[in-house]
């Protein structure tokens, strides 16, 4: 199994541009777009359109609307040079077709360079760990802005 | 009674993905309590897709899968099945 990433590790992956306390499109191809905006604005994306074919393949293959209100769209993609994350929230959740069929909430995009493997894993199951916990969803509910979302992710992954 | 058995993951990508989605709808189309982790490890919710998430298994790594149920037995054969089928010849 993979190592957790740590809490030092956040302002490197997700610095305050990659977070949006608006809400988001209410369909699910638009939402990838818009947290995907968030990281080319960021100028962590080389290639968008190179990157967002990777997400749709990913989704393709099966949904990363993982349940409990939550999405996770990600890739594996050389339009990348280093390990992004990006966080929106939505009041009116955006349907990503999760077993459980709870609309998503809570939604992170993760892109990693491809040849970062371990990476990839290890950003999605830290993250998972921490989101199965009830208080640190509601900590992200309730955030006021990108610095509560930070140390919501901290303690997330602690 | 509970059933257990230990799988090494064949799939590239790991507990994950397709394979993922196919691992955690057998559990949920089986009358069977299921539990997933390390051999060493803390075990979690085998119906859950972020549960299965968080273990973060890639290819290589042994998987410990505890089921008690009527198809306790019949979940862990096909969860086997899932766990050691390389991705690209998974119909599910």
């Amino acid at each position: 199994m993979t190592d957790a990433i740590e809490a030092d590790d956040i302002d490197e992956l997700i610095p305050a541009s990659h977070i949006s306390l608006s809400e988001p499109p209410a369909e699910k191809e638009a939402c990838i777009e818009y947290l995907l905006d968030l990281l080319v604005e960021a100028d962590r994306v080389d290639d968008r359109e190179a990157a967002l074919d990777a997400l749709l393949e990913r989704e393709s293959e099966t949904t990363t609307g993982v349940g409990m209100g939550i999405g996770i769209p990600h890739a594996k993609t050389d339009a990348v040079s280093r390990p992004s994350l990006a966080f929106a929230r939505s009041e009116d959740g955006v349907d990503f077709g999760s077993m459980d069929g709870e609309p998503a909430t809570l939604i992170f995009m993760i892109l990693v360079p491809a040849s970062g493997s371990e990476d990839h894993l290890k950003i999605l199951s830290s993250l998972s760990r921490g989101l199965m916990h009830e208080e640190v969803r509601d900590d992200l509910h309730a955030a006021e802005d990108e610095a509560a979302v930070q140390d919501a992710l901290r303690e997330a992954i602690a | 009674m509970s059933h257990e058995r230990v799988v090494t993951i064949v799939p590239e990508a790991g507990l994950h993905a397709r394979p993922a989605s196919a691992f955690v709808q057998a559990v949920n189309d089986h009358d069977a309590d299921v539990s997933a982790g390390p051999p060493d490890g803390d075990l979690v919710q085998a119906a859950s897709m972020i549960a299965v998430t968080s273990l973060g298994a890639g290819q290589g790594d042994d998987l410990k899968l505890v089921a008690e149920g009527p198809d306790a037995e019949a979940v862990l054969d096909e969860l086997e099945r899932i766990l050691t089928t390389p991705e690209e010849e998974l119909d599910a």
